[in-house]
């Protein structure tokens, strides 16, 4: 057991952005303040699972660059999301869905993502101050995580729990089913769905590129722009992760984490629930379709990933007791 | 649509639905959203998967969790207390707020954009500033940015759209105006509104209960100095 306090991993190269994130701050939009958390909460969700925490403990988000990592005393590490890494010191290689043990000294290196974002979970979450309910990073106003900025290389983390725990694996894909033409965004109409139906119907017709400008606010998508006049602003209106607006160069922008509580920009569509995690993967120059959908599809998908998630979860908790059991019975 | 009262609940997506209320922008419109959102809290309390309500200008966004609730359910949830906050004459008064004075130097480098809203206008700065800072202001409703309060109605000599290219770079502590309102950019970000001065006055800290100094049915007076 470790000292509250204790330093129990090193940032040796923070990669792109390394920034901590959690469940994020639900239910303070009428203070300006949007959830925020993870981009892709179904990836934190195997990272914390791994290592025995609650699905939204707060992890590492790593994006698109891998960052390397140092054990300040031996540390177990929970990977998911779409980065494989590898121990420096051994080269034993770990896949998306595993933990690693580091000994003291030992240091881990994240590859490039193979799609946007990976979540490195540690026991007991890592150690830094609620602030308004969350240990997420809001990067844009600088609070939560580690002075409510980016992590950067000599930065060292505290966690809440024993910091070794039983090696696990997640029984199924640590990261969301990627965007794909055969597997597009499912998206809903929008609160004008009459007046919408062209845009959202060339929304769905269109293949659009992820562009480079894109970050935790949203997803900017380069494309041909939508034919037409450009759309009147509209009040400005409560808004969620998943929305996806037409501002007047009539290229989409779908909404992310970070997004603002309101907005004023034209809504064409909205993403469904269940596909929010693939959101959170999409890395610039990727590709994006969107497909149509009903309300009852919809809460069929989310129905099916939960029960998929529940049936996974199950399984750890199993594997993990028998292998306890077999250790204690000295096998 | 929902009779006499005049509003509407529209699905948004699988996870929320949006009250349009059916009332043009203004301090009355905003009220009424902050009422409703308030009787939404009512009815979260018994534990019925409603989540947060975002009232807005002349809207309520309401979320929910879609595995146990539809749309639809939640408009049969929602309607008796939207209705009941619409048609109730004096159900829209908040209780009245605090009255804030906010110092700001106006023009320069501070407010960049106040010759071109005298200009736009047909004003003098001065007088633009007189305008500005005479008014009394309502805090109608949070929303953009942390700490960031609309307050309306700004008078009616100043209303201009938004700029039509946004900043990039917008100066924590900004006065601005873009439509009918009027606002303190709390935290430095991009941002699209007409920039006449800059203020001290910090307006947002996270470590206070509540973050935002600014709350809704509070009242503003701008201060030059």
């Amino acid at each position: 057991m470790t000292l509250l306090g204790d330093r129990v991993l090193e940032i040796i190269e923070p990669g792109l952005l390394l920034t901590i994130q959690d469940g994020g701050r639900p239910g303070l939009a009428r203070e300006g303040v949007t959830r925020g958390g993870a981009a892709d909460r179904f990836s934190l969700e195997v990272a914390n699972a791994l290592v025995a925490n609650a699905p939204d403990a707060a992890a590492l988000e790593a994006t698109l660059l891998g960052p390397t990592v140092r054990a300040l005393r031996p540390v177990t590490l929970g990977l998911a999301g779409t980065m494989a890494a590898r121990v420096l010191e051994t080269g034993l290689p770990v896949e998306p869905g595993a933990t690693v043990t580091l000994h003291e000294g030992e240091t881990l290196e994240l590859q490039a993502a193979t799609a946007a974002r990976a979540y490195i979970a540690l026991p007991g979450g890592i150690d830094v101050a609620l602030v308004l309910g969350s240990r997420s990073t809001s990067l844009a106003t600088g609070f939560g995580g580690l002075d409510g900025r980016a992590l950067r290389a000599g930065d060292a983390l505290s966690i809440g729990g024993d910091p070794v725990v039983p090696r696990a694996q997640w029984p199924g894909a640590a990261s969301p089913a990627p965007v794909t033409r055969e597997l597009p965004l499912r998206v809903l109409p929008g609160p004008n769905a009459a007046e919408r139906g062209p845009e959202l119907h060339a929304l769905a017709a269109t293949t659009w590129t992820v562009s480079p400008t894109s970050d935790r606010m949203g997803i900017r998508l380069d494309g041909l722009p939508l034919d037409g006049p450009p759309l009147p602003e509209v009040a400005s209106h409560g808004v969620v992760a998943g929305t996806v607006q037409l501002p007047p160069d009539r290229r989409p922008i779908v909404l992310l984490a970070d997004h603002q509580p309101t907005g004023g920009y034209p809504v064409i569509g909205v993403v469904i629930s269940a596909d929010l995690p693939r959101l959170g993967q999409l890395a610039p120059g990727a590709t994006v379709a969107f497909a149509t959908t009903a309300p009852r599809d919809a809460r069929a998908a989310l129905a099916s990933d939960v029960e998929a998630r529940e049936a996974a979860h199950a399984h750890l908790r199993d594997a993990t007791r028998w292998d306890e059991l077999w250790r204690e019975a000295g096998a | 649509m929902s009779g006499e009262a005049g509003f509407g609940i529209v699905p948004f997506g699988d996870a929320a639905v949006l009250i349009e209320l059916g009332r043009p922008a203004g301090i009355a419109a905003a009220r009424l959203a902050q009422s409703v959102a308030s009787a939404i809290d009512g009815l979260r309390l018994g534990g019925v998967g409603l989540g947060e309500p975002v009232p807005a200008a002349t809207t309520v966004l309401v979320t929910f969790d879609p595995l146990v609730l539809t749309a639809d359910d939640v408009e049969v949830l929602i309607t008796p207390v939207t209705a009941d906050a619409a048609t109730s004459p004096g159900r829209d008064a908040l209780p009245a707020g605090r009255l804030h004075e906010v110092p700001v130097r106006y023009g320069g480098d501070h407010g960049p954009d106040l010759d071109g809203v005298a200009r736009e206008t047909g004003l003098a700065p001065n007088t633009v500033i007189e305008l500005h800072s005479t008014a009394t202001y309502e805090v109608l409703f949070l929303g953009f940015a942390p700490g960031f309060a609309y307050l309306g109605d700004l008078p009616a000599a100043l209303v201009l759209p938004r700029l039509s290219t946004p900043r990039p770079g917008v100066p924590a502590g900004s006065v601005a105006i873009a439509g009918a309102m009027t606002a303190v950019y709390p935290h430095a970000s991009a941002g699209g509104w007409r920039l006449l001065g800059r203020t001290d006055v910090s307006l947002f800290d996270a470590r206070s209960t509540p973050p935002s100094r600014l709350r809704p049915g509070d009242h503003v007076r701008f201060v030059p100095i």
